[in-house]
């Protein structure tokens, strides 16, 4: 059954690496409360656990192989056009070891 | 005359008869955007637009692509290259597309003028057109700004409803073209699923996810799927089944079966919706149409929004792990690679995503997986089931896009919330079943639109447009725009 409390939260929240202020905290709590009542609404369909899930609407086959002809791929310079910090042809970040 | 609260058909047919030029309506539509108070755009590529129109206008019309210098909005959360893209979050800003989305290349193809981006709420991920990181879009239909336009698509909406320009493009992950459709006035389409390529189009939930559009009529609805479908191979759900020349639609309904699903057409809570729903009814019997009401589970239908919750929290939880400002979007420093994330991600997400994305993130554990998400997923299977066997005893199914006008701000939140289950969330269920939904005017409440909605087999779109025309046809509400009643 689902429980949760402030603290779990935030262990979800750190594991998303983003925090969020106090009070949405509390709001995210009572949307839990609506959770579990959302999900009542789920064990009531009779069989629901009888059938497998269904993951997309319908099977789409296609060839998923195209064409072995070389393409044009981005240059670096592009790519790092949107990094927010670059240096020498690469994405600077600060040092991962001392 | 103002050209842009024309539809697409009547202002191909001016450039045909050498009536106007584009960039008469492309100036025209630009000055309108900059008069609008909707708050309905993100980017806007005035410039880029003039400069095409001006090269336009020294080519001949091309008299067999309607398409040919239509103005055109884009929501802002398809990529266009050269163009910051934010699908108003504030992790994208400053964010420029390398490339096109495939839907924007295939326009570009048919030389329709892209005048800007439109505002959604944050990721695509909301229904109110409030949750943005610019704020609330307004309806326009509402001077007063009380009544929502709805979303996602919220700004693409407002654009086409205050007859800015013909059509705008949109995305549809529960109900986010249909439902502002509704609210709007307008025509909105969710094609079947893999009709048309999604590349470009920032995922939310691809198992629901569709590219849409708003337009004024059925006849441009179905002038632009015969541009924008087909498969594409930069994306592997896209389908490979042949595209039909969908504007080449007979309007009929002679013979054919329309089911009304009676759990759902009994929450109409407007009392001319009511009126105007059942006076259809009654014509497209007259019309030749077997319209009957038909039973799903009330189960079934109560379990619709959490399925549909849960699997798009938890599938877009994983689709927007890559918003970390590293290679991209407004990144926030820190002291470590960690903390660069963390705070990034921290600063760029309203609270309202962040919710969604634990609810998802929670779902997905290993210890919840079963009873949560593969849970939501087998009652998708059930309520799939359900309804793919209606549309075994008929080819549509006919019901009111919304039970009432466009609710007011102050109403209505993001909040999850289990009111208002079935009748403001049934449009789900064709993003569930991955089928093909039009959204249609239907009727005027003290100045507010309401719309009713078609949906039919997957692959159908031809045969739902001849049906859908029809039924435009008895509303008699074609084309129609703020100011323009």
């Amino acid at each position: 059954m689902i429980k949760v409390d402030k603290d779990k939260l935030k262990e979800l929240a750190n594991d998303l690496l983003f925090d969020m202020a106090d009070q949405e905290y509390e709001t995210l709590l009572k949307e839990f409360d609506e959770l579990v009542a959302q999900m009542a609404l789920l064990e009531k369909i009779d069989q629901v656990d009888e059938v497998e899930p269904l993951i997309y609407p319908f099977a789409v086959t296609n060839s998923t192989l195209r064409e072995d002809e070389p393409t044009t791929p981005l240059t670096k310079e592009q790519v790092l056009l949107n990094a927010p910090d670059s240096y020498a042809g690469q994405i600077k970040l600060p040092k991962v070891v001392n | 005359m103002d050209y842009n609260t024309l539809t697409i058909k009547e202002l191909h047919d001016l450039y045909v008869k050498g009536e106007v030029k584009p960039l008469e309506v492309v100036e025209q539509a630009i000055a309108k955007a900059k008069k609008d108070t909707s708050n309905a755009l993100e980017a806007t590529m005035y410039e880029a637009a003039i400069e095409m129109a001006k090269k336009l206008g020294k080519e001949p019309v091309e008299v067999d692509n309607l398409l040919w210098g239509i103005p055109y909005f884009i929501k802002d959360n398809f990529s266009t290259k050269g163009v910051e893209t934010t699908a108003s979050s504030n992790i994208l800003k400053g964010y420029v597309p390398l490339y096109d989305a495939e839907v924007i290349t295939r326009l570009n193809r048919s030389k329709a003028i892209p005048i800007g981006k439109t505002t959604l709420d944050e990721l695509a991920m909301g229904g109110s057109g409030m949750s943005g990181h610019l704020g609330r879009t307004f309806n326009p239909y509402d001077p007063s700004h009380r009544h929502m336009i709805g979303g996602s698509s919220a700004g693409s909406a407002s654009v086409v409803a205050s007859g800015i320009v013909p059509f705008a493009l949109g995305s549809d992950t529960g109900d986010s073209v249909r439902k502002p459709a509704s609210y709007a006035g307008l025509v909105g389409l969710k094609p079947t699923w893999g009709r048309i390529s999604r590349h470009g189009l920032f995922p939310f939930t691809p198992s629901f996810d569709a590219v849409g559009y708003f337009t004024r009529s059925v006849y441009d609805s179905a002038v632009l799927l015969s541009v924008l479908a087909g498969h594409d191979e930069k994306d592997f759900t896209s389908s490979t089944k042949e595209v039909e020349h969908y504007h080449d639609y007979i309007p009929s309904v002679k013979g054919v079966k329309i089911a009304l699903i009676k759990g759902i057409s009994d929450t109409i809570a407007n009392s001319s919706l009511r009126t105007s729903y059942e006076k259809s009814i009654e014509e497209l019997k007259k019309r030749g149409a077997i319209v009957e009401y038909v039973e799903i589970k009330q189960e079934l239908l109560n379990a619709l929004f959490s399925t549909y919750f849960v699997i798009s929290c938890s599938e877009s939880t994983s689709n927007n792990a890559n918003l970390d400002g590293i290679k991209f979007g407004a990144r926030k420093n820190g002291s470590t690679y960690t903390d660069v994330i963390k705070n990034t991600r921290t600063a760029g997400f309203s609270a309202l995503i962040k919710r969604r994305f634990i609810l998802g993130s929670y779902s997905l554990k290993q210890e919840n997986q079963e009873l949560l998400f593969r849970r939501a997923q087998k009652a998708r299977r059930l309520i799939v089931d359900a309804i793919n066997q209606v549309l075994v005893d008929y080819d549509f199914i006919y019901l009111p896009a919304a039970p009432d006008v466009a609710p007011l701000f102050d109403k209505k939140s993001d909040n999850l919330n289990i009111a208002h289950l079935v009748e403001d969330n049934h449009l789900v269920i064709a993003n569930l079943a991955g089928l093909p939904s039009l959204t249609i005017p239907a009727c005027l409440d003290k100045g507010l639109p309401i719309g009713v909605n078609l949906t039919g087999r997957p692959f159908s779109e031809k045969s739902l447009f001849a049906v859908a025309h029809v039924i435009e046809e008895i509303n008699g509400l074609r084309n129609i725009t703020v100011g323009g009643l």
